[in-house]
């Protein structure tokens, strides 16, 4: 890869500063989440806020929350080559390193979940096929790979247009199905589940994949931000439209699926699905989740994003963005959690926990869940390395620089490219 | 039973008769005692419930155990056991990723301690919630080991063990170790009412047999086709006064 950056004739014109004091705080965190996980190996997941009945929690939905991100950028590589959308394919590259990146990030959110992490192996010696865990660290491997070779003919690409020209479209055509393969067998991994009528919606799959698209698309248009606030690059007004044209869609489309899925349930009223439903509207203990999907991570930016005046904010689009991530968050913390604080049988006293507290029971009927600072500091310290691969990925291999072909101006390169090829 | 000469090899049943059960938890503090159990572990528990209601009934006037449902006079109250269902066509097994809990010939549905990696999604399928993870280090009520006490193997695979590991998912055994040698689960024997029977549905002469066959033997959650071998005689008499 050293060759191929070297050899991109505009990395004179753009000297990175080093940025020591970013790079060192990032460190810190990633320090601190790898302390957090020794601490963690050393006295169990007891570390943990979960117990029997809520026994998955944070690292698994934001296992799910960093799939979805990952979508984002190869969907948007791969559209803007399979549908022409020549305003995107300048953000190609920078995508498909978030996707990359956040598919990293993901795989790595299992290990600390793991009660027996150094036993791993054990899923390539004894794999069940049966099993959608599997199948899902089978795509993983495959999306993480593809990404990374997508990266590389994209990099290649932006050298010898007219050489990778074609194998950028045959990518193209096998990374939206590797995509919608992804997230759909991580949404299988709830929503075959019969035990709980809460995943078990056919609803899980599609949602997964529109919501990928939604929060993907938000991140990466966030890093374009960052990189046209820091990197001096320019983002024409055309990628502005389009990104926040998939945002809006995407965004009606996850709240129309979550919408119908409430109606479904509050319709059919059957015990089970209300009392989960119950937990997360308005009245229940975790309501501020459905006001923070629906009004923080809904109305809201979907005001910033359509209504004219809001819409000409400076900061409009990167604000709608941070918040359509905060919501798909919540969608995945409703997703997981409520899945397991909904009683599984509505008869005292309940669920074991599986520890021994002197001051309470050993029971419990709802639910409960409050992440330890471990899980936080985890999750902090792997965010930290998704921010140090792409600064570093953004650096080194210059994935917001126009191809040569297209000009010095990354503009002028866009517009020239829709005029054009 | 496993010392009966039969040809066809055995399929053991658990059947709970919930018209003997008072709700008295012997069974769940037996199995604590019998598999040496830490605190806070409960492989079985008794569920308060009102007769004949499915489990996925409204949910209930008390959090706590013992307290009957109705209005005064009309009250109800019944009990059900209930530890793992060692269902026939486990969800646990299926989403296993590595094979670790599987399911014997016999129907015994185990998990291998050894091979757990402790990613809880048998837990997480689970419908019957009767599984238990190892959070931390266990603690155990003081006395040292009681009950088994020591490991146990079955088709290499290491299914009990009194020190637990941590980070690995447990649950009942139907007593693995001890109906291999013909005896009976230590909660059956531990049953003060006689409530709960079991045996062999292989064999037609068994009171399981016929208990299932004929006596209107009913599994938990029969809509999610898990099959379980465990099945419950619904309550039958009424408490006398109620219309």
């Amino acid at each position: 890869m050293a060759t191929t950056t070297a050899a991109i004739p505009v990395r004179s014109t753009r000297a990175y500063r080093p940025i020591w004091g970013w790079y060192g705080a990032l460190v810190l965190l990633m320090a601190w989440g790898l302390a957090a996980w020794i601490y963690e190996l050393k006295y169990g997941l007891a570390a943990t806020g979960m117990r029997d009945v809520v026994s998955w929690g944070m690292y698994i939905f934001t296992f799910a929350f960093f799939i979805g991100l990952s979508a984002g950028g190869l969907i948007m590589a791969s559209s803007a080559e399979v549908f022409g959308i020549k305003a995107l394919k300048p953000l190609s590259r920078l995508g498909v390193l978030s996707a990359a990146a956040c598919v990293t990030v993901a795989a790595l959110m299992i290990i600390p979940d793991l009660g027996q992490p150094f036993r791993v192996i054990n899923i390539f010696i004894h794999p069940n096929w049966t099993s959608p865990l599997i199948w899902d660290i089978l795509i993983i491997t495959v999306y993480f790979l593809f990404s990374v070779l997508d990266l590389y003919v994209l990099q290649r690409h932006a050298i010898e247009p007219s050489r990778w020209r074609k194998r950028i479209r045959v990518l193209a055509y096998v990374g939206l199905p590797t995509a919608v393969l992804l997230h759909s067998i991580t949404a299988w991994i709830f929503g075959l589940q019969i035990a709980r009528s809460w995943w078990n919606t056919s609803l899980m799959a599609p949602l997964f994949v529109v919501s990928a698209i939604l929060s993907g698309t938000a991140l990466v248009t966030l890093l374009a931000l960052c990189a046209q606030r820091w990197g001096k690059v320019e983002l024409s007004e055309d990628t502005r439209r389009w990104l926040r044209g998939f945002i809006i869609v995407s965004l009606f489309v996850d709240l129309f699926f979550v919408g119908a899925d409430y109606i479904t349930v509050l319709w059919g009223n059957v015990p089970a699905d209300r009392s989960a439903l119950n937990l997360v509207m308005p009245g229940g203990p975790w309501a501020w989740l459905f006001w923070v999907e629906w009004i923080v991570g809904g109305v809201i930016p979907l005001a910033f994003l359509l209504i004219p005046r809001l819409k000409k904010m400076p900061g409009a689009l990167g604000l709608a963005s941070v918040l359509v991530i905060i919501g798909v968050y919540a969608f995945r913390i409703e997703l997981v959690v409520i899945g397991f604080v909904n009683p599984l049988t509505q008869y005292p006293p309940g669920n074991a926990l599986g520890t021994y507290n002197a001051q309470t029971t050993s029971f419990e009927f709802i639910g409960r869940y409050h992440p330890t600072w471990v899980e936080y500091g985890i999750i902090i310290g792997l965010v930290a390395l998704f921010a140090t691969l792409v600064t570093i990925g953004y650096r080194s291999l210059h994935v917001m620089e126009p191809s040569p072909a297209g000009g010095q101006h990354h503009q002028r390169a866009a517009v020239e490219r829709k005029a054009g090829s | 039973m496993a010392a009966k000469k039969t040809s066809v090899p055995p399929h053991h049943v658990m059947v709970i008769d919930t018209n003997r059960c008072v709700g008295c938890w012997t069974c769940a503090v037996a199995c604590k005692q019998i598999n040496n159990e830490p605190l806070g572990y409960w492989w079985n528990r008794v569920l308060t419930t009102a007769p004949n209601q499915s489990t996925t009934a409204k949910p209930p006037a008390s959090y706590n155990i013992d307290v009957p449902s109705g209005t005064y006079p009309d009250l109800e109250l019944a009990y059900l056991p209930v530890a793992c269902q060692h269902c026939n066509d486990a969800p646990c097994v299926k989403v296993c990723p590595v094979q670790a809990t599987f399911r014997r010939d016999d129907g015994t549905v185990l998990i291998d301690f050894n091979r757990c990696i402790g990613c809880r999604y048998c837990m997480a399928a689970c419908p019957y919630g009767v599984r238990i993870f190892n959070w931390g280090d266990a603690s155990y009520a003081p006395g040292g080991v009681i009950g088994y006490g020591k490991e146990y193997w079955t088709e290499d695979r290491l299914v009990f063990t009194p020190e637990r590991p941590k980070g690995v998912v447990e649950k009942c055994t139907f007593c693995v170790e001890r109906i291999d040698v013909g005896e009976l689960p230590f909660c059956v024997e531990a049953c003060p009412l006689g409530a709960r029977i079991f045996g062999d549905l292989n064999d037609p002469d068994s009171q399981v047999s016929e208990l299932v066959n004929d006596g209107g033997g009913e599994q938990l959650h029969p809509e999610l086709g898990t099959n379980p071998n465990v099945y419950y005689l619904p309550v039958a008499r009424r408490v006398p006064g109620e219309s």
